[in-house]
């Protein structure tokens, strides 16, 4: 240990020689910016650049193109030109020139004395930065160099440093490291005029940034089809000066990792004192680059493992502290004592890719800040090629998935997992990662927690190759009679329980089959069609066994007919006799008020901006004026604010959503229904006045903030800071739980004379589709907080829900009008998701309860600070 | 209905009729609502007096006058003091005496002086510029607009003028992107006080007003009462942290939007309205729990980030199409940056919050502390939004401590293109300035309080007339302004700061101070 630290401290002795002469540190950061958007994946086989494409387009409202970049991990030597032995032992030092003339006079002071260059190169680019729609800065010239230092230079740093005890290549990536600082400093830092800037500098990776958005990157590069194992991506949203600077943009680097970066800090200032007393300067001048020292320090020159990294980033605090075992108490609080002066303070989210030379694995990492204050999305995807995903909105995942399996037909558009991490917690610690091991040809990826808990896929599934033409089935002939019959006797419901009953059964084959014969009899009636699109979507909706079947090829098969019988549907001007109508982008002047029988709009809402004035959103409400009330808008890449702007009294208008519809959906609405097919993303029904929300999946951040009413159903979790503020009489279900702060400052009355509750039922599917208790129904560490009216039931029979998490509310026995209160609205979610109350919510490890004993009733209590004299209100 | 009407200082402007004079003019007296109004001298009257009623005539300012065939009690209010005393020389009886009022020496603050009080009165009584005997330009803090001073060029240099007609009207959307263009007829409107925080009478006399002067005055955070709905063109529903209140129909029915993100006089603590003020109506305005406090938390839980507040934009956007977006901000040091972001998020209105303002209900500690002095904030706001090229774009609003027309043109000149009220309209309806705003029941006055009772005290007809009047005598003091500077219009003196002196770098000091304002 003490020689561990001596060795710490020599090589930040060895930095003090960098630091001489500079000036005093900055007091703030120069370069500004609001939050961006952030992917990343990782993939057990090299993909090409032209994935990270589509995502970052997705993404674009996150930045506003002045400063875009991407970097990218494990790459194939013959792509590159050099032997597999350079490609992995050498630096790949990629020199970023704002001003040629400065390529000699950084050659011959910094690489040619000091390494031995075995590629050097200009990256290809192409001919004129203006054939780019939108790109009005030219992107830097970047030259890379494969080098290694000099063994005489490489002596004399160690002998002069004192390094001797630890290994010459961890000291050559110091060197290799501080000759790096040096051209910065010159050519960039200390200048009035920037000139030049290293890059990157680690093995086998790689970092690109300009001044516009991060797939210009990919196209001015020429990266389209340049492969890679990890790619991300940062869309940035500088807002300061009217010049920019690439050297401002995200990915930063440390030596062998690229850190990207969604967030503000606070303790700016802080952070910089930190870094200062251990030999580090910050030369860019953002966030993002002490973000990536701090990682870099505590990596490679403190050598603590990851899991300590992610804690002295986002220390756990509270009850996740609390409820960790008592050695890593002892651990985290040493950290804490020692690092908190340089814990990054604010709403902030990582992606990092690394290469780990020592260890021969690659990663992609993403950390949360300890009270998930920035958007965050990861996502696994199991079977022969693997591939894990970090992203700020779901619809950029959606759309790398989309991307990648319209080239490689092992991938699948769906995901097999999506979730979020809780930051700063004892249950996941706020990070995951994802790492892929061993040598080329058997990669295999895996993806942990913070604590080194695997991320379980199902095993034994596979994907189902869509290419494969569908051929007529064995039990052809049964099927169809039951299809037949169902059709013909209007009863969805029962054709979906014969599906379900017999999918783990079929082969991909058989169903795709069946769902092409739903599809032809869509195209019958509109009786039928509508029969079939009841029955696709409550396979869509619900959750059952697949068994060797991936969920997420049966969605995708179930989504593609779906979108078939959308699309088939007459266009708007059309005569035709049928109920349902259809429009796009493109036909979106067609608009008109629907004719005698016409009653559902079909809208393809992939074409449409995700905001502004011709925004879908917009659309709607236009349509909703001119007279229609019945919506299906499908196709939805991240496009916001659904169902908003319709105004009060829209009772009868029902939206049904399908596809990955974005933030402040159903935000305001006051009367009409919604129904999201899908996960949904932040910001949901904020200000929600009347109305009904069914979210066949998760919710995002801050659900429900300042909501009135209306009745909501959401099968699965809601992320950080649901119902804060909400006051009225907002009826609610969440199934899932919740990641913390649920309904803070809650003002709902008395729920039982008319006021609002939420009731958290903190159960899960597994993956046959069964239900199974969370392993605890709510594991955060504030509950009701400060809590005026207004109720939480929650499922909690083995009474794992701890008074410390109540601030604000109490426990009391659930009486029989709390119990018939609620039950209209369990019934009502029984009918949605087809959880029953009799046979799963009441059932308690087998053996049925009473209601008194499964549910608790939190309430608030008359806090004093509530009810106190001190006061500032406007 | 609106029409275009001509005030008697010659200029344009729209409003009701029914609030005209025949002249034209919108101003009517509105005297003090209680019996005996604080004034700065008290003049007394003996039993030696006759009623010959020479005082009546001498009295120039309608301090004595007939009851009857009494005399009424001298409107003391209305004396200039010893300058003039002409009725107590001219009594033939003697009397009448004259002496200061020692209560007047107790009310105010440095601040808002005794002077700047009852100047305020005088204006939202008569809707003039209060006599010179008052000082009703600046307070005496010693800082911040106290310390600034117009430069006015001699009435000989030709610029002075007094011909033509002088515009003080101001836009709000400047950014030409489709959606309406919205001006003022004054460079103020009202700012952001809840439903909560003052009581409906009050709401409603400040809404009146803004619909006479073609201005706007703003809901807070605390719903949209129904009785304003004939006001909706003249209200900016306020989205602020808590969302009380706030619905669809509550951001479709105006044409300003704003959001606040924090309040100069309180950056960083949110809001918090006592659980005493929560009585049944403001708790069914909010739709939360009568008794129980409200809290407003910091910040909005969905805007962590510039990208956030974009989207936020958009949202308000998205529900009313016609809109303009305004933002109001307290003045941290990166005040700049702020703005300059607002403008990328699609805002039409960055408007600073300074730390000079807020009612008794902020914090002392944190009033003045916490943010930076308006003063401050403006010009860096203005320069570097002409640095990043955008400042013609945006319409810079500032608060926080307006107190007189001449702090408003103040803050013109620094670089705003328009000012909010906030204290100096509740002022204007007879607040003392206790600072009791948030304790009990609220206000004595019956201004900041929700109680049924006490706030029976405002008649909201009179309430209107005393803002109108306010307005008014701001009004005529801009033109004043803009003709001794030589300007036609509020807009030209934007960012001159060259027709600004600060005190402390004035060598020749008595010639300034004998300058105005």
């Amino acid at each position: 240990m003490e020689r561990r630290l001596s060795l710490a401290n020599r090589i930040i002795e060895s930095r003090e020689r960098l630091l001489r002469d500079l000036p005093p540190l900055p007091s703030c950061k120069v370069e500004v910016e609001g939050g961006c958007g952030v992917i990343g994946f990782i993939s057990s086989i090299p993909v090409s650049g032209r994935h990270i494409f589509e995502p970052s387009i997705q993404m674009h409202n996150r930045g506003n193109g002045k400063g875009g970049g991407i970097a990218a991990v494990g790459f194939s030597s013959k792509e590159l030109g050099v032997t597999q032995d350079i490609l992995e032992n050498d630096y790949m030092i990629q020199v970023a020139l704002l001003d040629q003339e400065v390529r000699q006079q950084i050659e011959d002071e910094y690489i040619t004395p000091f390494l031995n260059v075995d590629e050097g190169m200009r990256l290809p680019t192409i001919d004129d930065y203006r054939d780019i729609e939108g790109l009005k800065t030219k992107p830097p010239d970047v030259w890379r160099y494969f080098a290694r230092v000099k063994e005489e230079v490489l002596e004399r740093f160690i002998d002069e440093n004192g390094l001797h005890d630890i290994s010459p290549r961890r000291a050559e990536d110091e060197f290799i490291y501080q000759n790096s600082f040096n051209i910065n400093r010159k050519f960039y830092a200390s200048l009035g005029e920037k000139k030049a800037f290293v890059l990157s500098h680690g093995r086998n990776m790689m970092i690109l940034k300009i001044v516009g958005y991060a797939e210009q990157v990919v196209r001015y590069y020429k990266l389209e089809d340049f492969k890679a194992h990890i790619w991300i991506a940062h869309q940035r949203y500088p807002t300061k000066g009217r010049v920019w600077h690439p050297g401002g943009a995200h990915p930063f680097s440390g030596l062998d990792e690229a850190l990207v970066h969604n967030g503000d800090f606070a303790n700016y200032y802080s952070v910089c004192e930190y870094l200062r007393q251990r030999g580090i300067f910050p030369l860019f001048l953002t966030d993002t680059e002490v973000s990536i020292l701090l990682f870099d320090l505590w990596n490679r020159v403190y050598n603590y493992p990851l899991e300590y990294i992610i804690e002295a980033m986002a220390p756990t605090t509270e009850l996740d502290f609390d409820s960790l075992p008592p050695k890593k108490k002892r651990i985290y609080r040493a950290i804490q004592a020692t690092h908190i002066h340089g814990s990054p303070d604010g709403p902030w989210f990582f992606i990092i890719a690394r290469n780990e030379p020592y260890k021969h694995k690659m990663q992609l990492i993403g950390i949360t800040d300890t009270s998930m204050l920035r958007p965050q999305v990861f996502a696994i995807q199991d079977g022969e090629v693997q591939i894990g995903l970090i992203c700020s909105e779901k619809q950029a995942i959606d759309a790398t998935l989309h991307s990648l399996a319209s080239e490689d037909k092992r991938f699948c558009p769906i995901a097999d997992r999506y979730w979020n991490a809780r930051g700063g917690s004892h249950t996941d610690g706020g990070a995951f990662i994802f790492t892929i091991d061993g040598k080329d040809g058997e990669r295999g990826l895996t993806c942990t927690d913070k604590f080194g808990k695997v991320i379980e896929i199902p095993e034994g599934q596979t994907h189902c190759d869509m290419t494969i033409e569908v051929t007529i089935p064995s039990s052809n002939i049964l099927i169809e009679d039951k299809l037949k019959e169902c059709f013909s006797t209007n009863n969805a419901l029962s054709l979906f329980e014969y599906i379900k009953d017999k999918i783990s059964g079929w082969d991909y084959n058989t169903f795709r089959w069946c769902c092409g014969k739903i599809q032809e009899l869509a195209s019958i009636g509109d009786d039928y069609k509508g029969i079939a699109i009841e029955v696709l979507t409550l396979l869509n909706d619900r959750r059952y066994d697949t068994a060797k079947k991936k969920q997420g090829s049966i969605l995708h098969i179930i989504r593609e007919t779906l979108y078939k019988i959308f699309s088939s549907t007459p266009i708007i001007s059309q005569g035709s006799d049928s109920c349902y109508r259809f429009i796009d982008w493109r036909r979106r002047h067609l608009l008109q008020t629907p004719r005698h029988g016409e009653k559902i709009l079909i809208i393809n809402a992939s074409d449409f901006p995700p905001e502004g004035e011709e925004c879908d959103a917009r659309f709607i409400v236009e349509a909703f004026h001119l007279g229609w009330k019945r919506f299906i808008v499908y196709g939805y890449k991240g496009q916001r604010f659904c169902g908003c702007g319709l105004g009060p009294n829209t009772e009868g208008v029902r939206i049904d959503v399908y596809g990955s519809p974005g933030d402040y959906l159903a935000s305001g609405i006051d009367g009409l229904e919604i129904r999201v097919h899908n996960s949904a993303q932040d910001q949901l029904g904020q200000i929600m006045k009347r109305g009904k929300l069914v979210v066949f999946g998760d919710v995002g951040q801050t659900f429900m903030y300042g909501a009135k009413g209306g009745e909501v159903y959401v099968l699965g979790n809601a992320a950080g800071r649901p119902l804060i503020n909400a006051v009225g009489r907002p009826h609610v279900v969440i199934n899932g739980t919740c990641l913390d702060y649920l309904a803070e400052s809650f003002m709902a009355g008395d729920p039982l004379a008319g006021g609002g509750f939420v009731i958290l039922n903190g159960i899960e599917f597994d993956s046959k589709g069964r239900i199974q208790e969370q392993p605890t129904p709510y594991p955060g560490g504030n509950l009701f907080s400060l809590a005026s009216g207004g109720a939480i039931y929650v499922r909690d029979p083995h009474r794992k829900i701890r008074d410390e998490q109540l601030n604000g509310g109490e426990f009391v026995r659930l009486t029989p009008l709390d119990w018939n209160l609620i039950l209209p609205y369990l019934q009502e979610n029984e009918r949605l998701f087809g959880i029953s109350i009799e046979d799963d919510l009441l059932v308690v490890d087998g053996i049925k309860r009473g209601p008194e004993e499964v549910y608790r009733k939190v309430r608030a209590i008359k806090l004093s600070v509530l009810t106190g004299v001190e006061d500032f209100g406007e | 209905m609106n029409q275009e009407g001509t005030s008697k200082t010659g200029r344009n402007f729209r409003c009701e009729d029914l609030m005209r004079n025949k002249d034209g003019s919108v101003v009517k007296r509105a005297p003090s609502r209680f019996r005996n109004a604080i004034a700065k001298y008290i003049v007394r009257r003996t039993q030696g007096c006759s009623v010959c009623g020479t005082c009546i005539r001498v009295c120039p300012f309608g301090v004595h006058e007939y009851a009857g065939k009494k005399l009424a009690r001298p409107r003391e209010h209305l004396c200039i003091g010893p300058s003039c005393a002409r009725c107590i020389k001219e009594c033939p009886n003697g009397a009448l005496s004259l002496v200061s009022n020692p209560l007047y020496e107790t009310l105010g603050d440095c601040r808002w002086t005794n002077d700047l009080i009852t100047s305020t009165w005088f204006e939202a009584e008569t809707g003039e510029v209060p006599p010179n005997h008052m000082e009703y330009r600046v307070g005496d803090s010693g800082g911040g607009f106290d310390r600034l001073r117009f430069r006015f060029p001699k009435e000989e240099s030709g610029k002075y003028r007094t011909d033509g007609e002088v515009s003080t009207s101001i836009q709000l959307n400047k950014r030409r992107d489709g959606r309406p263009e919205i001006s003022i007829d004054i460079p103020m409107y009202g700012g952001g006080m809840s439903f909560g925080s003052i009581s409906l009478p009050i709401m409603l006399g400040r809404a009146k007003a803004a619909k006479v002067w073609n201005t706007f005055t703003c809901t807070g955070e605390g719903g949209y009462p129904e009785e304003l709905s004939p006001y909706d063109d003249h209200v900016i529903t306020q989205v602020a942290t808590g969302l009380f209140g706030v619905r669809e129909q509550t951001i479709q029915r105006v044409r300003v939007v704003e959001f606040k993100y924090a309040q100069g006089a309180k950056p960083g603590l949110g809001g918090h309205l006592l659980g005493d003020k929560v009585t049944q109506d403001v708790a069914s305005m909010r739709e939360a729990v009568t008794g129980s406090s409200l809290f407003s938390p910091f910040p909005f839980h969905s805007v962590y980030s510039v990208e956030d507040h974009k989207k936020h934009v958009d949202w308000i956007k998205e529900i009313n199409p016609r809109a303009l977006i305004a933002v109001k901000v307290s003045t941290p040091t990166d005040i700049d940056m702020v703005a300059v972001g607002s403008y990328y998020a699609g805002a039409h209105i960055i408007h600073l919050d300074g730390s000079y303002g807020g009612t008794g209900a902020a914090p002392d500690i944190a009033k003045k502390n916490i943010a930076m002095p308006i003063e401050y904030a403006i010009p860096k706001v203005h320069k570097f939004l002409i640095e990043e090229g955008i400042r013609e774009e945006m319409t810079l609003i500032a608060s926080g401590g307006i107190r007189t027309a001449y702090d408003a043109a103040k803050a013109i000149a620094l670089g705003a293109d328009g000012v909010v009220l906030g204290t100096t309209e509740l002022v204007a309806l007879e607040c003392v300035r206790c600072g009791n705003c948030e304790s009990g029941r609220g206000c004595a006055r019956g201004i900041a309080t929700t109680d049924r009772e006490l706030s029976q005290l405002v008649d909201v007809e009179w309430a209107a007339q005393r803002l109108i009047n306010l307005y008014s005598a701001w009004h005529t003091q801009f033109v004043d302004i803009l003709n001794r500077l030589g300007m036609k219009s509020i807009q030209e003196l934007v960012g001159r700061t060259d027709c600004l002196i600060h005190l402390d770098y004035v060598e020749n000091r008595i010639e300034v101070d004998r300058g105005e304002g």
